[in-house]
Formats: structure tokens, C-alpha cells, sequence
């Protein structure tokens, strides 16, 4: 399934636990999912030769209180294994959530992965939270 | 070649910043043209191996020929031997001989071809895992590439708002306000059902003659009134 045509199906979905997508695909080819049960960190969805890429950017280095750093590092990688279907990561000096599917995971498991992903985030983030300015 | 080395190598190195390629251009196309040579390579193997393998197979049937035929003149020489005809025994005996010697130059080459047919498998096979290989840490370049690509969109709204200004504690509190609201309107949406329940019940009751007496209206109030008056 292309991003294109992932984002009409969002955009037209209800899921069963009545979560809705704003899903838009930018012009370098991300497409930002927007789950009305997380409207405040999107997901990025991008595709490579054999997986789809779920990410959301968390927060930056800049974020988080400077003698404070390790700890929420040491703390990430000790709740990473907890998190349901999605990993905890850094890329550049922004924290990330991300999930990795197969290319051809049928729509309603990306859905299952998506909704889990924007609930994974705020558990994350509150887990956190203490640690960040 | 690990890749997630030279990735994290580049990390190291400071290639952190956003829209700053994390991995050199032409590993990738080092790799992708590794691939693409490998691919070519098995093309070619497998159009020799092809063209082996018939002769190979030609061989083999000409040598079991051969051989059947040695088994033939073999029976024919011993029953010349038995009739006493010495001249043609040894006349089939030349032929035999001449025989095993083709037989003999025809398996030497068999064996040839059988182990040259080998190595191309073999190569191919090598290749194949090259390819493989390639192509896993290519995913691995591009799957850096496309998160870079998936962060940095982000990355750049984080800096136009003022990171040090609890950004996210603000975030996760409109999050819970919106979460709040909701479980009010789903609340609300429960007491809207549950009292137009109670409104079919006092109907059904009404319309079963049940407690109606409340709802009497003005007839029975002028009763009552007239029984007051002694009318």
C-alpha cells in the first residue's frame, strides 16, 4: 500500500475504539498521522525498500534538564522493553517513539499499531516528564 | 562491512545535525553498484551453467552408450572365440579397445564439466549472499535515511517553540483537558440515555393505567372542588 493511498484510508477510517486520523503527506514524502486520541504528537509514517516506519519525535536534547540526561537515558532503555509494538530511540539529539511493519501489514493492524503508538507516547512522555525543563 | 559501525562512527563525529547526511553517499552507492554487479555476475553464471549442464548431460548419455556397446561387442567376441573364428574375435577385440579409450577421454571430460558445474553453483551461491548481505545493510542505510527524513520535519517545529518552555508538560496537560472533556461528554451522553429510559418507562406505566392518578388534569380537580362546594 503506498503512503498516498494509506493516507485516503485514515483519513476516512474510524477505528473501533472511535479513534480518527488527520492523516497529510508532505512533499518530501512523510506522511503525518494526527490520532484524535493524541492530537498533540503526531506519528510520521515513511516507507523504506521493506518496512513502513511509525516515529514521533518526543523531545530534544534541549528539553530535557541538562544534569538530567543519563538518568532519562538509563530510564528509556529500562522502560523500552515495556512499551507495547513500539521502541524508544534517539536520532540526532531528538527522542523518539517509533514502530516498524512489514510492507504489506494489512490496514487494520496499522491502524492497532497507530492508536497503541499515540497511547504509548503520553505514557512515555508522563513517565518522563519529571526529567524534562 | 558493518554499517551500523560506521553509522554510529559518523555520530561520533558530530553528523548529528538535522538535514546532515549521517551516512556517506557513496557507501550507498558503493553497495547499491555491489548489488547491481553481483546481480550481472549471476546472469552470466547462469547462462554458462546452462549451456555446462547440457554438455554435461550429453556426456553422460554418450558414455552410457559407449559402455552398452563394450557390454554388446564383449558377448559377440566371446561367442566368435567359441565358434573358433580367432580372426574375427580379435577384429571385435580392436573395436572394444577403441572404445574404452572414447569412454575413458569421454569421462575424463564428464569429470571436468561436473566439477566446473560445481564451482559455478558454488559461485553463484556466494554471490547470492553478497547480495543478500548488501542489500540488508542498504536497508539499514535507508531506514537511518527515512528516520532522519521522519525526525527532522518535528525537530524544526520544536525550535520555532521555545524548547525551555515546558513544551511537553504543556502538550500532555491539553492532552488530559481534551481526554477530560470527552469522558464528560461520554458521561453526559449516558445520563441523556438513561433518562430517556426512564421517560419510556413512566410512559409504558401511563399507558397501562399505572400511577396515571398524578396526571389526572382538570377533570379531576373540579371533582374534587365540587365535592368541597357539596354540589
Amino acid at each position: 500500500m503506498s503512503l498516498t493511498e494509506l493516507a485516503f484510508k485514515l483519513n476516512a477510517h474510524t477505528s473501533a475504539e472511535d479513534t480518527r486520523f488527520d492523516a497529510v503527506l508532505s512533499a518530501n514524502g512523510v506522511l503525518e498521522v494526527s490520532c484524535s486520541n493524541n492530537e498533540e504528537f503526531p506519528i510520521n509514517i515513511v516507507k523504506t525498500d521493506t518496512q513502513l516506519l511509525a516515529i514521533t519525535p518526543l523531545f530534544n536534547l534541549a528539553e530535557v534538564q541538562a544534569d538530567k540526561v543519563d538518568e532519562l537515558n538509563k530510564e528509556l532503555l529500562f522502560i523500552s522493553p515495556a512499551i507495547p509494538l513500539s521502541s524508544v530511540g534517539r536520532q540526532g539529539d531528538t527522542y523518539i517513539l517509533f514502530g516498524a511493519m512489514a510492507l504489506d501489514t494489512i490496514f487494520e493492524n496499522i491502524v492497532h499499531e497507530l492508536e497503541v503508538q499515540a497511547e504509548n507516547t503520553l505514557d512515555v512522555l508522563q513517565a518522563v516528564e519529571p526529567l524534562l525543563l | 562491512m558493518g554499517i551500523l559501525k560506521n553509522i554510529l562512527t559518523a555520530v561520533r563525529g558530530g553528523a548529528s545535525e538535522v538535514g546532515e547526511a549521517i551516512v556517506d553517499v557513496n557507501a550507498v552507492r558503493i553497495l547499491e553498484q555491489e548489488i547491481r554487479d553481483a546481480e550481472s555476475a549471476i546472469g552470466k553464471a547462469k547462462q554458462s551453467l546452462t549451456s555446462l549442464k547440457a554438455s554435461e548431460i550429453k556426456l553422460k548419455r554418450e558414455i552410457h552408450v559407449a559402455q552398452s556397446d563394450i557390454g554388446d561387442y564383449e558377448s559377440k567376441a566371446v561367442q566368435a572365440l567359441d565358434a573358433g573364428n580367432e580372426a574375427l574375435a580379435v577384429e571385435v577385440a580392436e573395436r572394444i579397445a577403441e572404445l574404452e579409450s572414447d569412454t575413458a577421454e569421454k569421462t575424463a571430460e564428464h569429470s571436468s564439466l561436473s566439477a566446473q558445474v560445481n564451482k559455478i553453483n558454488s559461485m553463484i551461491r556466494q554471490r547470492e549472499k553478497t547480495i543478500q548481505k548488501n542489500s540488508r545493510e542498504l536497508e539499514k542505510i535507508k531506514t537511518v535515511e527515512q528516520l532522519q527524513k521522519a525526525t527532522s520535519t518535528m525537530s524544526t517545529n520544536f525550535a520555532a517553540t521555545n524548547a525551555s518552555d515546558h513544551r511537553v508538560s504543556k502538550a500532555l496537560d491539553r492532552v488530559k483537558k481534551k481526554q477530560a472533556n470527552w469522558e464528560d461528554r461520554m458521561e453526559a451522553g449516558e445520563w441523556m440515555a438513561e433518562e430517556e429510559n426512564n421517560d419510556d418507562l413512566d410512559n409504558k406505566l401511563k399507558a397501562a393505567g399505572i400511577g396515571a392518578n398524578s396526571s389526572a388534569g382538570a377533570s379531576s380537580v373540579l371533582e374534587r372542588l365540587k365535592k368541597q362546594s357539596g354540589q
